[in-house]
């Protein structure tokens, strides 16, 4: 058989065996109803907002005035809530789906069977990622449908080429985003000898990178700690604003590291930059936004990056023969 | 023969170093929610000096300062979202091993081979764990009032002692409903990782897809202890804030805060009529276990994948 042919059959087999876990679909299924929902939620605010929009310039183009104010919404900041979900229950898709890669081959015992084919462990690693990736892109294409098909239906906006392609690298990086973690959860379980314990250890991770060290981070910004934001409380302009900050230089760089070891917030990052939720990248090309987010790119290659090839060993040591489930 | 049963789980988690593992992790959330209590506390006063004087020195009046009014306790309000976030978790799991153990390892035939009823076993089990629970909720409440000394530069008094031993105990009722949880999944599915995925999966929709659908909080803004209102006047919220009472975790945080005095939103018998929700759920979990442990078939194992 040749190579990619082996490649493609096993990421087949990895892609129809995922998708046979009732408790996958079940995640997928929480994953992309909790994204619709967010997105209708903001869709129907947005939808309301763009009315009473619509009214104004009509009624202020009937008397006659010039000067138009620009509509203050962006369509695609109503896919946040989305994204979020992604960063979180995403990355636990991701883990679930590396954990059940491995703990499936042990049980089932299909991996001697596989080998006693002129398969290498490296085509076989290859397959599974493949698969992976094929499951993860299907839930990231779902999720991404349902939202913008709500915001078209719901909000009545169709989304533009220039969007289309901000979102599109939106997705692919939530794509790498969920397949880090589903390298984490490979890694893991393969490590451990009993597989529940490797899918809690990378529970554990995930809860750290994911929820933990974002929050500290969030927690510790001055700006976070007063509904509506304190410096907006102390009625401080943005200039002032970044004056009082310039005595608070160590306390910044400090919190700002806490956030930059999580990829989760890297991810964040870029996403919100592609998705028009920070108003500060209003008005940027893709270009500059590329730009901007070029330090979160960064981290989002490096940790796949290293993960993958700690998957390609840690799967190389996998024993090939082991018998009985372990639980 | 419950205080057998209950002796033998402490004695399993403590040998798995389970029990450890959340004294580690008990201890180092309430650590945690100190410091960053105090030391956003710190630098927000330190922020509110510069601006006075930067306004002063302009001739603008200076604002009043936002944390005037706040509590003693509020330093540690960080804690009503650790314990949602990380102890749920902590609890979900210890549920989850004292199932999950006696099937897989065979001591469920062993202990069933005795004179024991369904009903015992169960309540020996939640005895157990909740004694677990208890102990770390109490470590954390000891670690507290050093905290608190640190922070604020005194002991507290004896009524926010007592409203911090309020917390813990709203704190210890929720963490039951997910050790509850942890032990339903695990007795319901057939597969070990079964339940423990479904678990977390009951986890996350409590956790961060309720608290959306009924208050449009966002996965991120449930993170924060300190949120902005989220605007709920759409028709969409008027219909499923009536199933707001189920939102178990936000019932949670509106108490914690309350009780840590980082917010004076609710009366104080609004907030124990807020209990209520939780006390249902463990109720009802608490059936449900009885109901799936007495027909479970403790002959058979289970599996890992």
């Amino acid at each position: 058989m040749p190579r990619n042919r082996t490649r493609i059959t096993l990421a087949r087999h990895e892609y129809r065996a995922a998708v046979r876990s009732k408790v996958l679909l079940g995640l997928i299924a929480i994953a992309v109803v909790t994204a619709a929902a967010s997105v209708y939620i903001g869709a129907v605010d947005y939808r309301s907002q763009l009315a009473d929009y619509n009214a104004y310039v009509t009624a202020a183009t009937a008397n006659g005035i010039q000067q138009v104010a620009p509509m203050p919404l962006q369509p695609l900041s109503l896919l946040r809530g989305a994204m979020e979900y992604l960063e979180i229950i995403g990355a636990v898709i991701g883990i679930t789906i590396g954990y059940l890669s491995v703990s499936r081959e042990r049980t089932s015992g299909t991996l001697p069977l596989l080998r006693s084919r002129p398969v290498s462990k490296t085509q076989l690693t290859t397959g599974s990622v493949l698969g992976a990736l094929a499951i993860i892109t299907t839930l990231v294409a779902a999720t991404a449908s349902v939202s913008v098909l709500s915001l078209g239906f719901i909000a009545n906006t169709w989304i533009s080429g220039d969007q289309i392609v901000k979102l599109a690298l939106a997705y692919l990086a939530a794509i790498v985003y969920i397949a880090t973690f589903y390298c984490l959860g490979v890694i893991t379980t393969a490590s451990s000898k009993v597989a529940a314990n490797g899918l809690l250890v990378a529970l554990g991770i995930w809860l750290c990178v994911v929820l933990v060290l974002p929050q500290i981070g969030d927690t510790l910004d001055p700006d976070n700690q007063v509904p509506g934001g304190l410096f907006a409380a102390l009625t401080l302009d943005k200039a002032h604003e970044e004056q009082v900050l310039s005595h608070f230089g160590t306390y910044e760089t400090v919190r700002t590291t806490i956030e930059n070891a999580s990829l989760e917030k890297h991810f964040e990052r870029f996403a919100f930059a592609m998705t028009d939720v920070k108003d500060k990248y209003r008005g940027f090309t893709l270009g500059q936004l590329l730009k901007e987010t070029l330090v979160n790119l960064i981290w989002l290659a490096i940790y796949p990056t290293a993960l993958v090839a700690l998957l390609y060993r840690s799967t190389r040591r996998q024993p090939t023969f082991n018998p009985g489930a372990n639980p | 023969m419950i205080a057998t049963v209950a002796r033998q789980h402490v004695r399993s988690l403590r040998r798995q170093h389970v029990f450890t593992v959340t004294m580690f992790t008990f201890v180092a959330m309430t650590v945690s929610a100190g410091a960053i209590g105090w030391s956003s506390h710190n630098t927000i006063v330190r922020v509110y000096d510069d601006a006075t004087a930067l306004l002063g020195a302009e001739g603008k009046p200076a604002p009043p300062n936002p944390f005037e009014l706040v509590a003693p306790l509020a330093v540690l309000t960080n804690l009503v979202i650790y314990v949602p976030l990380i102890g749920s978790l902590v609890a979900l799991i210890i549920g989850h091993l004292s199932v999950a153990d006696d099937q897989a390892t065979g001591i469920g035939r062993l202990i069933f081979s005795r004179r024991l009823r369904r009903s015992s076993y169960l309540a020996g089990k939640l005895q157990g764990t909740g004694a677990v629970l208890a102990i770390a909720l109490a470590a954390s409440w000891v670690v507290s009032v050093v905290s608190l000394r640190i922070a604020n530069g005194d002991l507290p008094g004896i009524d926010e002692l007592v409203r911090l031993a309020g917390f813990e105990l709203v704190s210890w009722l929720y963490l039951m409903v997910f050790a509850l949880i942890g032990m339903t999944t695990a007795l319901a599915t057939a597969r070990r990782s079964l339940g423990l995925l479904s678990g977390l999966g009951v986890w996350l929709v409590i956790t961060f897809a309720l608290p959306q659908f009924t208050s449009g909080l966002r996965p991120t803004t449930s993170l924060n202890p300190v949120t902005d209102p989220v605007n709920t006047s759409q028709t969409f919220f008027q219909i499923t804030a009536n199933a707001r009472p189920i939102s178990i975790s936000e019932q949670y945080k509106t108490i914690g805060a309350h009780l840590l005095g980082a917010t004076t939103d609710a009366t104080t018998a609004d907030v124990w009529l807020r209990t209520l929700p939780i006390l249902a759920a463990l109720a009802a979990l608490g059936a449900l276990a009885w109901w799936l442990v007495s027909r479970h078939d403790y002959s058979r194992g289970t599996t890992d994948a």
